[in-house]
């Protein structure tokens, strides 16, 4: 049994589906994504998990206790959650130390005790030296450590986290995501992670949820979900790849539109209508006249962008459809140039559309 | 690693959660607040001093002219007064938003002392200004071309001078929105038409006044909702030049022999009216998106007016001293010294009105302390009451939870003194005896002050990021303690201005009180009523002036406090 599962989880705000049938389990211990668009249901899941709404259909257990069903919900507070908000609401009216003592506070604990734990969580965060501040003296960067000292200080089973690092710059950021995982190592709890960001995705989750129109596309790995992306939605959002739209012509053969493409994955009838998709930095461009016809296509340049560790080029395909390859910089190419781009069948995989 | 069993910090427990039963208490004792006397009103509007089911009222209404009449006056007199609020307070909220006028920063100072008047105190002021006979402005007249005792060259007793006395405190409601409007057109609307050749008066004409025409509509329809269901202006001027207003019938169907009935009757037109204009003045405002459009665009600019800047100034000084400095020294004046027409000097100087006030007229330690007592209890209660409310609603707490919105907001539509006839309606009968209790006065404030109040806290809430409430709960605290810990120490200031500006509403409040107040129960306000019938300027002067120093400081003191939402002068009514 999963530590935390959802199941067939439905919510709507007035003729607007948010959650559509959402069904999910989480390992005890691991760091769980979800990831999608805005608009895609992934922040009303993550309420719904922490109780702040009730689910109009299905439910949703830990440790196999129903914690949220239709018309009763266990309230936030008796969880044992915490969650860090894309705001970080700290409380203005607080300082740093005051802050993070309030769970310990509401849990009756022995003044000392509050006062050492504090004091752990604060040094472990490097926030010790700002304790007496007020958060609208704090740096972003800082604000956000408040609130991840304040959610982990409590030592909850789950960790929520919304859009934890959308307010930062880009540096910090990055120094975030990493802050996050450590913590996460360091303690062990169940974190569920709501973001927008592929990236942050990536370097933060054990499993990535890819979540479209408040429906799950896809469970899997970070690799997973980048190198065998289950639909043209996957692809599309993880970015830097090709979708080109086809006939199946036999097994592991797609036509597009001409231009004849061997792909790594099978399963699709012959004569539907899929999609393939490969990553741009797979593609390489040559202005030598191929031998085979298999997995190449002609076509010409239309835009060549140097970005100093390769190059960029837009290519114009003879059905009209535009690609884009990112190559090395040797052998430039310019603009008007006919060209042949060789789209490996390893690096195909074939989508349903 | 820990495991759900071997946690070093405690679990909490379940605790009851008391969402459910205080939205239900609240849901009953709004809807016995207002809908109460809203239901006696219309029960007592269909029948007769008998009880049986009856239109004859109604009829009565048509065909009466002594009913007929004060419907007719009292339209054209608010259509007068929207329309002169709007003719004195658009030029001048011009002048001080957007020209390079001398002495602007003062304006606002001057317009704030106007709109904290009580409409019936100004009134007074100008009896003693421009009675025919004893008013001051008269006398001086006189004395310099030294003429005949009746000569005069203004009246306040009659309707233009009911129209005046009373534009003078609403010309501020026109003001505030058009000024603020002014504030957030962006100055690049009026370059860009420049840029395309238009001189300054085409593109005030073309771009400028057609941005704030919403504003100035709006506030006109305000001006004209308050000079429609004032009761004391026109109780003070009306009565004595011979005509009523609706309000003055309605609280002569109820002096000796008293007729209940047709007074509820005659209260629903009213109650129509202010529903109708309070719903067109909402549409004007709400439908209008581009009066609040560009925001951000920079400091407005300010117009140049060249040597047209001391006619500006001199039109501003004029409206000013009709309408504060004028009325303030009146008042002044008759409260230090013997007899009115006397200038105040230091032969003439007198604390005998002081000493009658506060110690010799037995009335008025009683009213003072009715007065106060009720000011601090009103605003108490109701301020409590509405951070409730708000945060119900605001928040989604339950199910319906927008009907405790609803609730709390209709009395904005019902003028008070027909709130003043229903509770009365209400009360006096012996399943609810509060007539003649100070408890039916904490009822008629508690009415009349929720809508504001609800509607301060409201928007305060909307300023409160409601992820600060969730991180409190999330991290084990319940719904009552999150209110108690986290929201109400960060609306802290909110809240308190909101308290002082129910207790200066409650303290000025006459029309609604008018029908309610009893010998035991008497108010400052009613006092003031009374002893203008009696005709003792000197202690009205006194008791105003002391009511409108309270006004000033408590005013200063919520001003003061750094506010997230700012609170909006036009929660006072008069």
């Amino acid at each position: 049994m999963s530590f935390l599962e959802l199941s067939g989880l439905s919510k709507r705000f007035g003729p607007l589906t948010v959650v559509d049938d959402v069904s999910l389990s989480v390992e005890r211990g691991h760091v769980v994504c979800l990831l999608g668009p805005s608009g895609c249901g992934k922040t009303t899941t993550l309420r719904l998990i922490a109780g702040f709404t009730t689910p109009d259909a299905g439910e949703i257990r830990i440790d196999g206790k129903v914690i949220s069903s239709k018309g009763s919900s266990v309230p936030p507070e008796l969880r044992q959650m915490s969650m860090i908000f894309q705001s970080y609401a700290l409380w203005p009216h607080m300082t740093v130390r005051e802050n993070v003592a309030y769970g310990l506070q509401l849990r009756k604990l022995p003044k000392e005790k509050i006062v050492s734990l504090v004091d752990d969580i604060l040094t472990t965060t490097q926030l010790a030296p700002l304790a007496e501040r007020y958060p609208g003296e704090l740096s972003g960067g800082q604000q956000q450590r408040v609130s991840l000292a304040r959610a982990l200080v409590v030592e909850p089973q789950t960790l929520l986290l919304d859009e934890p690092l959308s307010n930062l710059d880009s540096n910090l950021r990055e120094e975030m995501r990493f802050e996050i995982r450590r913590l996460h190592d360091a303690y062990r709890y169940t974190t569920i992670y709501v973001t927008h960001d592929q990236s942050e995705a990536m370097t933060t989750a054990d499993v990535i949820v890819i979540m479209n129109k408040g429906h799950i596309e896809q469970v899997g790995s970070p690799e997973d979900i980048y190198e065998r992306p289950a639909s043209e939605f996957v692809a599309r959002f993880m970015g830097g790849a090709n979708i080109l739209a086809g006939q199946v012509l036999d097994e592991r053969t797609v036509d597009c539109g001409g231009l004849k493409l061997k792909c790594a994955n099978a399963g699709h009838a012959a004569g539907s209508s899929v999609s393939v998709s490969i990553r741009q930095h797979t593609i390489a461009v040559t202005t030598q006249r191929p031998t085979d016809e298999m997995n190449w296509a002609a076509g010409t340049v239309v835009r060549s962008v140097y970005l100093g560790a390769h190059r960029d080029y837009l290519i114009e395909l003879a059905s009209g459809e535009r690609i884009r390859a990112v190559t090395s910089t040797s052998n430039p190419v310019e603009n008007g140039q006919a060209v042949w781009a060789h789209l490996p069948p390893e690096f195909c995989r074939i989508l349903t559309r | 690693m820990s495991t759900a069993s071997d946690f070093r910090i405690p679990v909490r427990r379940g605790s009851i959660d008391w969402s459910k039963p205080v939205f239900m208490a609240l849901v009953a004792f709004l809807a016995v607040l207002v809908l109460l006397p809203l239901s006696w009103l219309v029960y007592f509007a269909v029948t007769d001093q008998a009880g049986k089911v009856t239109f004859a009222n109604f009829v009565a209404m048509a065909t009466d002219p002594t009913l007929r009449r004060p419907f007719i006056l009292a339209i054209g007199m608010s259509l007068s007064v929207g329309a002169l609020s709007c003719i004195i307070a658009t030029p001048l909220a011009w002048f001080v938003a957007r020209t390079d006028m001398p002495g602007r920063s003062f304006v606002r100072i001057f317009v704030t002392a106007s709109f904290v008047t009580p409409p019936f105190l100004g009134a007074i002021a100008w009896e003693i200004l421009a009675a025919p006979n004893s008013g001051i402005l008269n006398v001086v007249y006189r004395s310099l071309f030294d003429l005949e005792p009746y000569d005069h060259i203004v009246d306040i007793y009659t309707l233009p001078g009911l129209v005046f006395a009373i534009s003078c405190y609403t010309f501020p409601y026109v003001f505030t929105l058009v000024s603020n409007a002014l504030d957030r057109v962006p100055s690049d609307l009026e370059e860009a038409s420049a840029i395309q050749g238009a001189s300054l008066y085409t593109t005030l004409r073309r771009v400028t006044i057609p941005l704030v025409l919403p504003a100035m509509l709006a506030g006109s329809l305000i001006a004209i909702l308050q000079a429609l269901t004032m009761f004391g202006s026109p109780a003070i001027l009306a009565l004595p030049a011979g005509f009523h207003v609706i309000t003055t019938k309605i609280w002569s169907l109820f002096q000796y022999p008293a007729k209940p009935n047709l007074a509820a009757a005659i209260s629903m037109p009213l109650l129509m009216f202010t529903i109708l204009l309070l719903w067109t003045q909402r549409s004007i405002l709400g439908r209008r998106g581009y009066t609040t459009l560009g925001a951000k665009s920079g400091v407005p600019r300010l117009t140049e007016l060249g040597h047209w800047r001391w006619a500006a100034w001199a039109f501003t000084a004029l409206v000013l001293l009709l309408t504060v400095v004028l009325p303030y020294l009146a008042l002044i004046q008759t409260a230090l010294t013997r007899t009115v027409a006397e200038p105040l000097s230091l032969a003439s100087f007198t604390l005998d009105h002081v000493r009658f006030v506060f110690f010799e007229f037995s009335a008025t330690s009683l009213a003072m302390r009715n007065t106060f007592l009720l000011g601090l209890m009103t605003a108490t209660v109701g301020t409590g009451l509405a951070l409730v409310t708000a945060y119900i609603v605001s928040r989604n707490v339950v199910k319906g939870g927008w009907m405790l919105g609803y609730l709390a907001t209709i009395p904005v539509a019902i003028p008070g003194i027909v709130l003043g006839v229903g509770l009365f309606l209400a009360y006096s009968n012996s399943i609810l005896p509060l007539y003649g209790t100070i408890w039916i006065l904490l009822i008629a404030f508690l009415t009349i002050e929720m809508p504001a109040a609800y509607q301060q806290l409201s928007s305060a809430f909307r300023s409160v990021h409601v992820e600060l409430e969730e991180a409190s709960r999330i991290l084990g605290a319940t719904r009552m303690e999150t209110l108690r810990t986290i929201t109400a120490p960060i609306l802290r200031s909110n809240v308190i201005a909101t308290w002082c500006f129910v207790f200066i509403g409650t303290i000025r409040e006459l029309s609604a009180m008018i029908l309610l107040t009893t010998a035991d129960t008497k108010l400052v306000s009613v006092i003031i009523y009374d002893l203008n019938e009696s005709g003792d300027l000197g202690a009205i002067s006194v008791l105003g002036l002391m009511l409108l120093a309270i006004s000033f400081v408590i005013i200063t003191i919520a001003n003061r406090l750094p506010l997230f939402g700012g609170p909006k002068l036009t929660s006072l009514r008069g």
